[in-house]
């Protein structure tokens, strides 16, 4: 059941340079209970899909084509205080770096004690049960010690968790994490998207997960979204896709991969880098260096072509030649 | 047998924090705890482990550029922590370090020409025609078109900037290069290319190359013996080969385990070790690993385990491996 679909989204952002095309079409689907992987490279729009959703774009964004639509609303219509609404209780979003988003001058039990309070715990003593339990959930050792605590005394992974149980304080339905372990040590990475998981599969909670992390959309996801300067390039299950990826760019980033097996030859490179989103790009954006462009990838945007009934893959190599 | 490159006998460094809003006064903080290894030279040794484990320091050790606490680095037959500060000066030439954000390393005031010539006017006496003429051999080389010389780094992507810093550590014509997490700021696309380059330059230079890295899949694909290291401490040592497919101690198994892989048609058990890394200022007792390790027995909490052979080149420091197992 779909419970998300961002559908045609464009934003574009104004800059002393001139206008930077960060999305340019992205449409892609979130059903219920399961996690959603968001992957690309750096500036390919990524976050600024995450922040669309819940309406945190910075002021120089602008919102030029599309529909975020959650349930029956579009997302993108709502005001300012109906999406405030849904951001408290609904979809949350935790980040790369948790002590931004932790208010250092509040313990992590009163921090948690707000959100409880604005979903109906009015009891102070209900409230430190329940943070207690959170804390207890996302597998924080010592609740009863941490709830006291301010978040510099916590090391970077039990922040992470402690985020992670403020967004659950809320009981969402749906949580964006754009590049949760990004900061983390590959052991306490491993915690943090076993917690993951283990909340998908207990609460059948959504999560977008925005990573640049092959390896950790393949162990965490069930679906992928392949971003190229603001598209959807690539898309399907992650069984599928990895196992049979269609798009040149997605060949290309799996093969770039070193890997056990890969030792002693050259890797296959993706020669080039990606186009910095000041230009208007008119033909497939990944052209400049695909190794199989033709003519008409320079000129028109290639659509979805569907590989069984659950990959699509956006490639004139898919099409056939003759409308050329 | 040769000599090796690179000797490193019983090498330790300890910070005295005299002060310090956190640290009580007289706090010390083991970085690095009695290591030894060799590099063969044209090898590429990796160094592998989570962030604090002590990896940075022990570069800077290498170059002198902090003055181990206790231990031997023989380099080139040579006693490092020996020499007088002018012949250091001048071994220091045969020995370089590319580091991770090629940025901070690089000066903004510069263009590619100075930032590459800048060795070649301190330690030699070319000419500026022959520095022109060296500068763009050595910008062919890390393959970029002579065009970079008149760049700055701000107008460099991740990728070039991590070439001109390669080429800048290549100029005096080294025998010896740290690479510490020099493809960690990178897309993977532009990674690819520069792991390329550091194996094309190793064959055509003879280099010999420390790799530091947490990136497993990388240092795998580079590396031809590997060390993990664990807050200051290398616990297991052996051949990249045989790391991956036999590794032995609990710490490089978790470590391994923890990795995620791009193929998700393999299912595998996951090992999720509990806890942090510990602070260096106040390591467990015994085994550092041991708070954190399924296998923990009781002389672990009480005594460290010497680094023992459990096969011809495979080293490893674990209560474990004691009788031979
Ligand atoms: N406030 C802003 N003003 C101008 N451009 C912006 C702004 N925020 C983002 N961008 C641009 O939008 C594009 C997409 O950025 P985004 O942050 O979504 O990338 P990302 O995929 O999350 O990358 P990373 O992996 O580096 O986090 C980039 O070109 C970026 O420079
Ligand atoms: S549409 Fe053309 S340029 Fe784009 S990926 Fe396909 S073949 Fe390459
Ligand atoms: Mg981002």
């Amino acid at each position: 059941m779909t419970l998300l679909a961002v559908e045609n989204l464009h934003v574009q952002f104004s800059t002393p340079f001139g206008a930077v095309y960060a999305l340019r079409g992205i449409d892609f689907e979130l059903s219920k209970g399961e996690i959603l992987g968001l992957v690309g490279e750096t500036g390919c729009g990524k976050s600024v899909t995450g922040r669309s959703i819940i309406g945190l774009l910075d002021e120089n964004a602008e919102v030029t084509q599309g529909r975020v639509r959650f349930e029956n609303a579009d997302l993108l219509q709502l005001s300012e205080a109906d999406l405030r609404e849904i951001r408290g209780n609904r979809i949350a979003m935790i980040f790369q770096d948790p002590a931004v988003a932790l208010n250092p001058l509040f313990t992590i039990g009163q921090q948690i004690g707000d959100v409880l309070r604005a979903h109906g715990a009015d009891l102070r003593s209900e409230q430190r049960e329940r943070a207690l339990q959170l804390l207890n959930d996302v597998g924080l050792p010592d609740p009863a010690q941490l709830v006291d605590v301010y978040p510099h005394q916590l090391s970077g992974g039990q922040q992470q968790r402690a985020m992670i149980a403020m967004c659950l304080a809320a009981e969402p339905d749906v949580i964006i994490a754009d590049e949760p372990t990004t900061a983390l040590d590959v052991t306490i990475q491993a915690q943090i998207l076993d917690l993951l998981r283990m909340l998908q599969r207990d609460r059948e909670i959504s999560v977008i997960l925005i990573t640049h992390d092959l390896g950790i959309v393949a162990e965490t996801c069930q679906q992928v979204v392949v971003l190229y300067a603001g598209r959807v390039v690539e898309k399907g299950s992650v069984e599928t896709l990895f196992a049979q990826p269609q798009h040149p760019y997605t060949r290309g980033l799996l093969s770039a991969l070193p890997r056990a097996g890969s030792r002693g030859r050259e890797l296959n490179v993706i020669s080039g880098t990606v186009p910095s989103g000041l230009e208007r790009i008119k033909g497939c954006a990944f052209a400049p260096r695909c190794g199989f462009a033709m003519p008409r990838c320079h000129e028109q945007q290639p659509a979805f072509s569907a590989f069984g009934p659950k990959q699509q893959s956006a490639c004139f190599l898919h099409e056939p030649l003759n409308h050329d | 047998m040769t000599e090796p490159l690179l000797r490193v006998q019983g090498l330790s460094m300890t910070f005295s924090r005299k002060s310090g809003f956190f640290s009580r006064v007289g706090e010390e903080l083991r970085a690095l705890n009695d290591l030894s290894f060799t590099i063969n030279a044209g090898e590429t040794l990796g160094i592998v482990g989570e962030s604090g484990c002590g990896k940075s320091t022990l570069a800077r050790c290498l170059l002198r550029l902090l003055t181990p606490t206790a231990g031997q680095i023989y380099f080139a037959g040579q006693d490092l922590l020996a020499l007088p500060d002018e012949t250091m000066r001048r071994m220091r030439q045969r020995m370089q370090i590319v580091l991770q954000n090629p940025f901070s390393s690089l000066s903004p005031r510069l263009n590619g020409f100075q930032l590459i010539a800048e060795p070649l006017r301190t330690h030699t006496t070319m000419s500026r025609k022959e520095m022109m003429d060296e500068v763009a051999a050595l910008l062919a080389e890390v393959g970029l078109p002579s065009e970079f010389m008149s760049r700055h780094p701000h107008q460099l992507s991740g990728g070039q900037a991590q070439r001109i810093a390669l080429a800048r550590a290549l100029a005096l014509n080294p025998d010896f290069v740290i690479l510490d997490e020099p493809t960690s700021a990178l897309d993977v696309s532009v990674q690819a290319q520069i792991i390329n380059l550091l194996i094309r330059l190793q064959k055509q230079r003879a280099l010999t190359y420390l790799f530091i890295t947490h990136d497993l899949g990388v240092i795998q694909h580079i590396g031809d013996r590997i060390a993990v290291m664990y807050l200051g401490k290398i616990v297991e040592e052996t051949s990249s080969e045989r790391i991956f497919a036999n590794p032995q101690h609990p710490y490089t198994q978790a470590l391994l385990s923890s990795t995620p892989l791009p193929d998700p048609s393999r299912s595998r058990q996951r090992i999720i070790l509990p806890g942090t890394v510990p602070s260096a200022v106040d390591p467990p007792s015994g085994c550092s690993f041991h708070p954190r390790c399924a296998h923990v027995m009781d002389q672990c909490r009480t005594l460290y385990p010497a680094a023992r052979q459990t096969s011809v080149g495979h080293h490893v420091s674990c209560h474990l491996y004691e009788n031979g197992a």
